[in-house]
């Protein structure tokens, strides 16, 4: 398990001329959000995943994880392990759901 | 329930590996990917590799994955393709997303095998249509034979920002600029050259500020940066470009390994969050494996091995060789294994800025670093480079440790030694002679190679130099040569224009230049 550094941010948010930069493409995330999620108390990566969905789109991170670690971590002078990784969960790769529906059950017949 | 002894996620060169290895030794062994065709990452791969003759030097990537997967076949090897791995379970059941339906599969071993996804940066418009990876510019170019774009911009010195872009020209396609945040090239120096000696400027220490128009690239902004990597105001550029190619790194993709319960640990040396693993590539899981990228971004020739290394304690652990075979086995891969990681780039050097000379003691070049290309001046230092010898003789432009030594074994007349530790620079033997038959250069995976010969004709000299772009100049062809930063030098005229199947598809150009040029003139043009 990651350690969970808190360390909340004392200072009120201050916007930067980039806010308006996308970061997660799939669920449309800017800079601004993801630094304004610290300021809202959001301190690793599954919180401010969790807060506003980046990460959780088609990419399922694998785009833009670095890119929102590297906010996350600057916002609060904390190094990458402090703020954790996306949990790995199955499925780790977008399935449609009409793959779930058909699952294919012949573990009966072995039983 | 399907049940396979072992079940490999990912065909690429590891997991292939790791799968040959076990059906070897007799295991039941099923793999899966996710692409209609394995390979991973070599079948993208269209560049002589690096490495010692049991690395597949000097073997194209595309090739090394189709030997990967005949042999695997050829010992009954399951490949499924097409089967994306969802999830493991519980006692080694695993998930599969295959032909539309969900699959269950459980093994006695997993092998996790999933390789590495690419690094983006984010940066004003980088969001447009025309910002790519590197990945995703190989698989247009290389697979569906269709050009990204026409003008590219290569963000990133890497390995693999030089290979995409050496291949983005072969393509068709203009690079404007490679550029880098870093201070140094930092791929191999040999990859660089064969870039810059086209004409395509290196930019260190700047990176890509904004992509510009409204709704795809229509230009880039670069910028120099400060030593924190922050832009200096006043430094930008703006370069007409309709594609901006991003190749900044790779991480492992190794959620299935989190999500198995394996111990991870963030390693930025390795890439990011990789699974502990253990001398045997196994994770904190029993019979559970990681190897290749997955466990550490490394190389396609260290994650062959790694996978033979964890094919082989699998079919220990199951019974099925005994210790003795199995130590034997593990020692040779491991031995094959260490020879890849010596030199400037092993992985333990990896982020080192103050090696200021080679193994031999001779000052490393700066500007090949800095712009991609080495100068006249450096390259005197060289050995090997010498062009005072009087009738043809190679000239060996390779200046960094790095382990490879097709050269070597190339020349059957003994004009070149690297010796057993693979990633000593080549030296030229003085007692042998050279016949010309080109095959050095045809077996250089660096394409550092040249034959000069001083002594062609009265006022002027040959040189011969690989070249790998279409159309093929003819004999008689008369155009320009280039210098090694890719600047027009003088004319020259093609004499000769060698291509044969055991050069796989590296031409020999030789062109006739002034003699005065015969130290400088490494590139032609029509
Ligand atoms: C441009 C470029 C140039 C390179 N040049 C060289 C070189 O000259 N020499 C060299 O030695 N190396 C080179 N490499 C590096 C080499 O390609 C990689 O190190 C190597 O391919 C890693 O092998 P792998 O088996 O670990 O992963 P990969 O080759 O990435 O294979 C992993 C496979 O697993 C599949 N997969 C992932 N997740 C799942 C899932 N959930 N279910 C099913 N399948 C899945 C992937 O789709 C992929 O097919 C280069 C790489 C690049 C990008
Ligand atoms: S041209 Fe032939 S003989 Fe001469 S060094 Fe190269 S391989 Fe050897
Ligand atoms: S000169 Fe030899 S060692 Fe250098 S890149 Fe070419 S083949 Fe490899």
């Amino acid at each position: 398990m990651t350690k969970i550094v808190r360390t909340a941010a004392t200072e009120p948010f201050k916007p930067m001329p980039d806010d308006d930069m996308i970061v997660c493409r799939c669920e449309e995330i800017t800079k601004g959000e993801i630094r304004k999620a610290v300021y809202d108390g959001m301190s690793t990566t599954n919180e401010v995943k969790r807060w506003l969905r980046c990460g959780m789109g088609l990419c399922q991170g694998q785009t833009c994880q670095k890119n929102v670690q590297s906010i996350i971590s600057r916002e609060l002078g904390l190094k990458i392990p402090d703020i954790g990784q996306i949990t790995g969960r199955s499925p780790v790769r977008p399935v449609v759901m009409e793959v779930f529906a058909n699952d294919v059950l012949d573990v009966h017949e072995e039983a | 329930m399907k049940r396979h002894e072992v079940l490999v996620i990912g065909a690429g060169p590891a997991g292939l590996s790791a799968a040959i290895e076990a059906a070897k030794n007799g295991m039941d062994v099923a793999v899966f990917d996710e692409n209609a065709r394995p390979g991973g990452q070599l079948f993208k791969q269209i560049h002589k590799f690096f490495g010692s003759k049991e690395h597949h030097a000097k073997e194209r990537g595309f090739n090394i994955g189709k030997d990967l997967l005949k042999e695997a076949r050829d010992l009954g090897v399951k490949v499924y393709l097409d089967a994306t791995v969802m999830g493991i379970y519980y006692d080694k059941e695993i998930l599969v997303n295959h032909n539309g339906e969900v699959d269950h599969f459980k093994g006695d071993t997993i092998v996790i095998a999933t390789g590495a996804a690419e690094n983006m940066v984010s940066f004003k418009g980088w969001d447009k249509p025309g910002v790519i990876g590197a990945g995703a510019a190989q698989a247009l170019m290389n697979l569906q034979g269709v050009q990204p774009g026409e003008k590219i911009l290569m963000v990133g010195s890497g390995n693999v920002g030089l290979v995409v872009s050496f291949q983005l020209l072969q393509a068709g396609c203009q690079v404007a600029a490679v550029i880098d945040a870093a201070p140094r090239v930092g791929g191999y120096g040999v990859h660089a050259s064969k870039v810059a000696r086209t004409g395509v400027p290196f930019y260190m220490k700047h990176t890509v500020v904004e992509a510009l128009g409204e709704d795809k690239v229509e230009g880039a902004v670069i910028a120099e940066v400060d030593d924190h990597f922050q832009p200096i105001p006043g430094t930008e550029k703006t370069l007409d470009v309709d594609t901006i190619c991003i190749a900044v790194g790779l991480s492992p993709m190794s959620q299935l390994a989190d999500n198995a319960g394996c111990e991870m640990k963030f390693l930025p040396k390795k890439g990011g969050n990789v699974p502990v693993v253990n001398e045997y590539n196994e994770t904190s899981m029993d019979g559970i494996f990681c190897c290749g990228d997955v466990a550490g971004i490394e190389e396609a020739s260290s994650a062959m091995l790694q996978g033979k290394i964890a094919g082989s304690t699998a079919s220990y652990k199951n019974g099925y060789i005994d210790e003795d075979e199995w130590q034997q086995s593990v020692e040779k891969y491991r031995a094959s294994l260490e020879q890849l990681r010596t030199g400037m780039f092993a992985p333990q050097n990896k982020g080192r800025t103050d090696m200021t000379e080679t193994d031999e003691g001779i000052p490393l070049s700066k500007s090949l670093l800095a712009k991609g290309y080495v100068t006249d001046e450096e390259l005197a230092e060289f050995p090997a480079c010498s062009t005072k010898v009087s009738g043809v003789h190679p000239v060996i432009e390779c200046t960094q440790n790095i382990p490879c030594d097709p050269c070597q074994d190339a020349c059957k007349f003994g004009c070149i030694k690297v010796g057993s530790n693979i990633s000593k620079l080549p030296v030229i033997n003085p007692e042998a002679t050279c016949t010309g038959c080109g095959m050095c250069i045809a077996s250089c995976s660096g394409q550092a190679i040249f034959l000069v010969n001083e002594d062609y004709e009265d006022g002027f000299a040959t040189v011969a130099l690989p070249y790998e772009f279409l159309p093929l100049p003819q004999a008689g062809d008369k155009g320009k040569a280039l210098d090694r930063s890719g600047k027009p030098v003088c004319d020259a005229e093609i004499v000769s224009v060698k291509s044969s199947k055991v050069m796989d598809m590296t031409n020999i150009l030789t062109m006739k230049v002034p003699v005065e040029y015969a130290g400088t003139a490494r590139f032609y043009r029509a």
